[in-house]
């Protein structure tokens, strides 16, 4: 009997969901979601045109209701990373078995990251690639390398975009970030693998010792990037002794003493 | 509580400055000129570094912001000294230092393995870019266009 704690019911994160929730083992799910479901989801997601304009993570209740009434839903409808909210998610997390970060964006990856490190709970991450060419699925257990050692290695070793750099030549004008959509195949495909990975650490979710830390599966040929389609790549990722996001610090153990420790630095590199 | 998103109000953003950001920025004014040290101050939900720079000839006065989101999103870093119109200078005067975008494929900044001050020897590197650029009309490095 598992408590799973996931973020993010988007496109990505809804058949995660559903897929793993199929898993009698899942008793409990708590789920952090704070977007309303828009016409433009419509394309991509499980739910039907009539629900637009209803918070996603209801529909979601509903969707697993439908399929589980036995399962124990619970509902954050609020943004992960939003401090006011900070309490209610460290109590749940208190709670939970293993985690499943379904979020598209990197502060909140960071965050969930620093969220399962201080509570010892294993988790997963799927990330769908710009254009459905491939994605990311990734697994991160107590003792292993964080989200922030994984990110910086990949980003240094593994080319996934074959945009040019862009154009600054043009003073004062700044372009904007180029993603092409994924085509819901492309989300279903990297989705399954990443239910497949969290059914594995599910089946043992302090002891599950993957052979790799990150599984990159291409879904297409691209020149200059991925030379074919439908192949896996796996990363065993160590943990990176110098990694400014999970190191080690001394730093004062109270929040107290963290507060007049911070106040004295920043009173002397005001005037220096 | 823990929360990555806020650097002044959060545990994790605390702990962040207290450990790493602000004794490199002591380790970079150490011995240094008063004229070219960091000084630091509260803004907003994040901090603002003031300093200058002297890559060859000239003087540049610069600041770097470290937003409430820092360290996931890179610190912003302008010139306050008036330049000329050039390749990779941004609105306000803001330098290009990193590539535009959120995702982690589109951007050079690295929150696991970089500072602030690595942020300001980027700014450093700009700036000697930018006075050979004034020089020669080219802009001497190649990793954008």
């Amino acid at each position: 009997m598992a408590h799973l704690f996931q973020v993010g019911a988007g496109s990505g994160g809804m058949p995660v969901l559903d897929l793993l929730c199929r898993d009698e083992r899942i008793h409990r799910v708590t789920l952090v979601e704070p977007d309303i479901y828009k016409p433009h989801n419509v394309e991509r997601h499980l739910f039907a045109l009539r629900d637009v304009g209803q918070p996603k993570a209801e529909l979601a209740r509903q969707w697993l209701r439908q399929r589980r009434p036995d399962l124990d839903v619970q509902l954050l409808l609020c943004d992960l990373t939003d401090p006011l909210h900070q309490g209610a998610i460290h109590e749940v997390l208190e709670e939970a078995d293993l985690g499943v970060c379904a979020a598209d964006n990197e502060e909140a990856k960071y965050h969930f990251d620093a969220l399962m490190r201080r509570h010892g709970k294993p988790w997963t991450l799927g990330e769908v690639l710009s254009g459905g060419i491939g994605g990311f699925v990734h697994c991160f257990v107590r003792g292993g390398p964080c989200y922030g050692c994984v990110a910086s290695y990949l980003q240094r070793t593994v080319r996934v975009d074959d945009a040019p750099p862009p154009d600054y030549s043009a003073p004062g004008h700044t372009q904007a970030e180029l993603t092409i959509p994924a085509s819901k195949a492309s989300i279903a495909a990297i989705a399954s693998l990443h239910a497949l990975m969290t059914l594995e650490l599910l089946a043992d979710p302090t002891g599950y010792r993957p052979d790799f830390t990150t599984l990159l599966w291409t879904l297409r040929r691209v020149e200059g990037v991925f030379d074919e389609a439908f192949h896996p790549y796996r990363f065993r990722i160590a943990r990176a002794g110098d990694c400014l996001t999970c190191m080690a610090r001394p730093t004062p153990a109270s929040l107290e003493d963290l507060d007049v420790a911070l106040d004295e630095a920043l009173a002397r590199l005001a005037d220096v | 509580m823990e929360s990555s998103s806020n650097l002044l109000d959060s545990e994790a953003g605390k702990r962040r400055l207290l450990s790493i950001e602000i004794p490199v920025i002591e380790r970079y004014n150490e011995g240094r000129d008063p004229a070219y040290r960091i000084r630091l101050t509260r803004q907003g939900g994040g901090l603002l570094l003031r300093y200058a720079l002297k890559p060859a000839h000239n003087r540049y006065d610069l600041e770097t912001r470290l937003i409430a989101s820092y360290p996931t999103v890179p610190p912003e870093t302008r010139v306050l000294t008036p330049l000329r119109h050039c390749p990779h200078l941004l609105e306000g005067q803001t330098l290009c230092l990193w590539r535009q975008g959120s995702t982690r494929a589109s951007s050079r900044w690295d929150p696991s393995r970089y500072t602030c001050v690595f942020a300001i020897q980027a700014a450093w590197r700009w700036l000697a870019c930018y006075e050979i650029w004034h020089e020669t009309g080219d802009w001497p490095l190649p990793e954008a266009k």
